[in-house]
């Protein structure tokens, strides 16, 4: 069914509304029989007909005119993004699926296809040495496996899992709590940048000039759950926007899984209460992949488990290994591994340099930890 | 009469000679000073009147005029006290005629006190150094004759005005009013701060050796407790020892801030200096309306150490741009332009995040990420640039510090460092450059070609570290160091590995692509 140009800036203008949950706009597109409709009415008549409150209908109708839907459109195309709405044919079936579908979708890149699985990573931005090595070494398991990571583009376990994929070229969808035109936080702009050239793509509901906003989080988390065939929890606290996640995926009937994590560590308090709870733990990427619903319906491959299988170390110079070895899943300062390796200082750093580039140790305000298991 | 009185002033850290002319004749009794006097110079007419009093004389009560010439230059300081006195004395007739004579061969420094006895002023080594060539003997107080000996030629040291005036009229012996020349100890006594004083953190002696021996800038980044300050304090101990010329350089800046003291001829030990980061620009780089040197030419030829670094204002910090750059400060006034050494190897040490967390082992940082990006941001990019080593400390629990190990003491690493330094003036050897860290881009490519197969490490680290292309070179000097350390001709792949080591502050945690 084909849209009319002017129906499609309508939606553009009622969906610049945040201030009522997408299927309120839905709602009133049924009442009213098209978008372009509802804003002939006004404010008195929309709340009688949508029996809406008459200071949020003229609130509703300030801001839906306060932007210019050809401005939209035009600002996204020149960045080569296109602006969804549920009757096109790109639109995701599974956004179509929901109850709060969004009523526009501001999409940059390209967006999985039929056959692609979605995972949904998501967790703090907080993260710990432990979480980055996890994610890291799960997500890039699971774009190995061929199933798309969706997440959010935060600091921490989202730019994790989102870099994991690029730096395997594999696409990755990042759902955005900002407009298009917006790159929140700053420093991820390499890394958005980054996924639409591996095939990715960049997702958002927001006008395309939005700033980041507290509220925009939770709701943006409702199109991660959504796009996922299933949801996995890495690290997050007790309140975070990855429970937020994970409960919008139970209520969508999809499966949550969670990393268990030390029980006195505050980051893994929300996945060790959601094992306790009922999800599925995580221990291998494979149990990930396993729990992906339908797996006919999509190209999927055995993962090959980093978690069971030794990384290709045995290429490694001994002392290398032992540093490896040493620092197990700990986080260490180089002082620590001069110690207790006996190594001259010029020794250690030119083997921490080398295992750092190669990918195998990151450094945090001089504490190394291994990037993976 | 006339009477005329040679004595010195300070511009800069150099003197100028002055001639202090006495005019008295009759009239209303009066008594000025003309020749662009300072507040200090000008309260020395009260001094005068006393001390010429209560040393037995009559002061005249006459028109007395003092003019200091030449008369367009500024003069200030309390050294003016003497040469007045003494041309009073000898205008008015009470010095004899061959006394007065005696007199006008001398040039006298010294500031006195209301009984008539001499005080020591300050500067009186670098205004003796720069009219060495026209004077043969000088009169300064007791105090100054130690600091006085460094610059040579001899020496009157009157303990009282009076004794002076007596000498001059040969009523007192020589030996009265010289002291013996005091020879120089033999050796200094080796400083009690020693780098084996401080357990574990063998990175960050490392780094300072690196510095130490290149002439390299260090941040420590660590909490408090971390033993940033113990290291810092120990770093001068590793310097390899003062030059005649530098330590001379020295003793002339202290001098000229009065900072000697009576028992000092001559600073053989390296400075020190750690001001509180609540410093003024003026106090850090030198300054008022009447120029001193600051913070950064105290401790010209050896260490500037500024903990807390971020707490530092903003500007104060971009006030050491132009010093750690050029080697010197210039202070332009509308009246005066003074230029002043500093060239000194800045320490500098901050916190990891304003917390102070950030790194700890078993304490977490309760930071956000843009809390910590703002701390760190405080630090301009163009400062950081001039920081060639950068480590973290991170505090160590009780087992390992208990276990750490001593390392070298500092007579092991200052032979070390004095052997790349000496490699180093080897190579520089008719050029401007004195180390590595001053290596002019025309120097780094001549001096540090890349080992094959750094182009790989070095293009990793721009891709992993986000290296920029404009700190390379930093590397490139740092890698010349180590190479000079351990008595390489060429860099290698090792050390470049090693400098790497030494980066600026994270990439605020984005993961790698």
């Amino acid at each position: 069914m084909s849209v009319s140009l002017q129906e499609r800036l309508a939606r553009i203008r009622i969906n610049a509304f945040l201030y009522l949950r997408a299927d309120w706009l839905a709602r009133l597109i049924d009442i009213f029989g098209s978008a372009e409709e509802i804003l002939k009415q006004d404010a008195d008549t929309l709340a009688r007909q949508a029996q809406m409150n008459p200071s949020t209908a003229a609130h509703f109708l300030r801001e839906a005119f306060a932007i210019n839907p050809q401005e939209e459109l035009e600002k996204t195309e020149k960045y080569g993004g296109r602006i969804l709405i549920p009757e096109d044919e790109e639109y995701p079936q599974a956004l179509r699926n929901i109850k709060e579908a969004p009523v526009a979708l501001y999409v940059l890149g390209q967006l999985p296809r039929a056959n692609q699985a979605c995972v949904g990573m998501v967790g703090t931005r907080k993260i710990t040495a432990y979480g980055r090595r996890a994610a890291a070494t799960l997500a890039e398991g699971v774009a190995e496996a061929g199933a798309v990571i969706v997440s959010g583009l935060a600091r921490g376990v989202d730019s994790q899992c989102h870099a994991a994929a690029v730096r395997l070229k594999k696409p990755t969808v990042a759902v955005i709590g900002t407009g298009l035109g917006r790159c929140y936080p700053p420093e991820n702009r390499e890394l958005a940048r980054a996924i639409l050239q591996h095939g990715g793509a960049i997702v958002s509901e927001l006008p395309f000039n939005k700033p980041p906003n507290a509220f925009h989080f939770p709701r943006r988390n409702r199109i991660i759950a959504a796009l996922s065939e299933v949801v996995v929890v890495v690290e997050g606290e007790i309140k975070s926007g990855a429970l937020i996640t994970a409960k919008l995926a139970l209520e969508m009937g999809k499966d949550v899984l969670a990393v268990p994590g030390p029980i006195d560590s505050p980051q893994s308090a929300g996945p060790n209460n959601l094992i306790r709870d009922g999800a599925g733990v995580v221990t291998s990427v494979k149990d990930i992949i396993d729990y992906i619903p339908n797996p006919g319906l999509f190209d999927l491959q055995a993962p090959a488990d980093a978690l069971q299988q030794q990384p290709p170390q045995t290429q490694l110079p001994d002392t290398h290994k032992r540093v490896l070895e040493y620092i197990g899943t700990q986080e260490m300062t180089a002082d620590q591994l001069v110690e207790a390796l006996g190594l001259s200082v010029p020794e250690a750093a030119a083997v921490l340099f080398e295992l750092e580039v190669q990918g195998l140790l990151s450094c945090r305000a001089g504490l190394y930890s291994k990037s993976k298991f | 009469m006339l009477a005329s009185v040679r004595t010195c002033a300070l511009r800069g850290i150099d003197g100028f000679e002055v001639v202090s002319e006495v005019d008295i004749s009759s009239g209303m009794p009066t008594f000025s000073v003309v020749g662009l006097p300072d507040a200090e110079v000008k309260e020395s007419k009260e001094r005068v009147i006393a001390a010429i009093r209560n040393s037995g004389f009559d002061f005249p009560l006459k028109r007395i005029t003092v003019n200091l010439s030449p008369a367009e230059k500024r003069k200030s300081g309390t050294q003016f006290d003497l040469p007045i006195a003494a041309g009073i004395l000898a205008a008015s007739g009470a010095l004899s005629k061959e006394a007065a004579e005696k007199l006008s061969t001398l040039l006298l420094l010294g500031e006195l006190a209301l009984d008539g006895s001499l005080r020591p002023c300050a500067g009186v080594l670098p205004m003796l150094i720069s009219v060495k060539n026209q004077v043969r003997t000088a009169v300064i107080a007791p105090d100054n004759f130690l600091e006085g000996q460094s610059a040579g030629g001899s020496f009157i040291t009157p303990r009282t005005l009076r004794d002076l005036a007596d000498w001059l009229e040969g009523k007192l012996p020589q030996e009265q009013v010289q002291m013996a020349y005091v020879p120089p100890p033999e050796d200094t006594p080796p400083s009690p701060l020693d780098f084996s004083d401080v357990k574990g953190q063998a990175v960050a002696k490392r780094a300072l050796e690196i510095a130490a021996a290149g002439g390299h800038n260090v941040l420590l980044i660590g909490l408090p407790g971390t033993g940033k300050s113990m290291l810092a304090k120990r770093f001068a101990g590793i310097l390899p020892p003062l030059s005649e010329e530098e330590s001379l350089e020295i003793t002339k800046i202290y001098s000229v801030c009065n900072l000697l003291g009576k028992m000092t001829r001559r600073l053989h030990a390296r400075p020190f200096r750690d001001p509180h980061h609540t410093i003024s620009e003026a106090a850090l780089i030198g300054g008022g309306s009447n120029p001193r040197p600051g913070e950064v030419s105290l401790a010209h030829n050896g260490v500037l150490f500024l903990d807390e670094f971020a707490e530092f204002s903003r500007s104060t910090l971009e006030v050491l741009r132009q010093p750690l750059e050029n080697g010197y400060v210039t202070i332009s006034r509308a009246k005066e332009t003074v230029t002043y050494p500093a060239r000194f190897t800045l320490i500098a040490a901050m916190n990891p995040c304003p917390c102070g967390n950030l790194g700890h082992p078993h304490k977490a940082c309760t930071c956000s990420p843009v809390q910590i990006s703002r701390y760190q941001s405080k630090i301009s990019g163009p400062l950081l640039d001039r920081i060639d080593l950068t480590v973290n400390l991170n505090p160590v629990t009780y087992s390992d510090w208990n276990k750490a190990a001593e390392g070298d003491p500092s007579a092991q690493i200052a032979a070390r460092v004095l052997a790349a330094r000496q490699r180093q003036q080897a190579r520089f050897k008719g050029t401007a450059t004195t180390a590595n860290a001053f290596m002019t881009p025309q120097q780094i490519k001549e001096f540090c070609p890349l080992p094959a197969g750094a182009d790989a490490i070095l293009e990793a680290a721009m891709r992993k570290f986000g290296l920029s292309a404009r700190s390379l070179d930093k590397v490139l000097k740092t890698a010349r160091t180590i190479a000079d350390l351990e008595g390489k001709e060429q860099i290698e792949n090792a050390h470049l590995m090693e400098v790497l080591q030494y980066r600026p502050l994270d990439r605020k945690g984005v993961p790698d692509l």
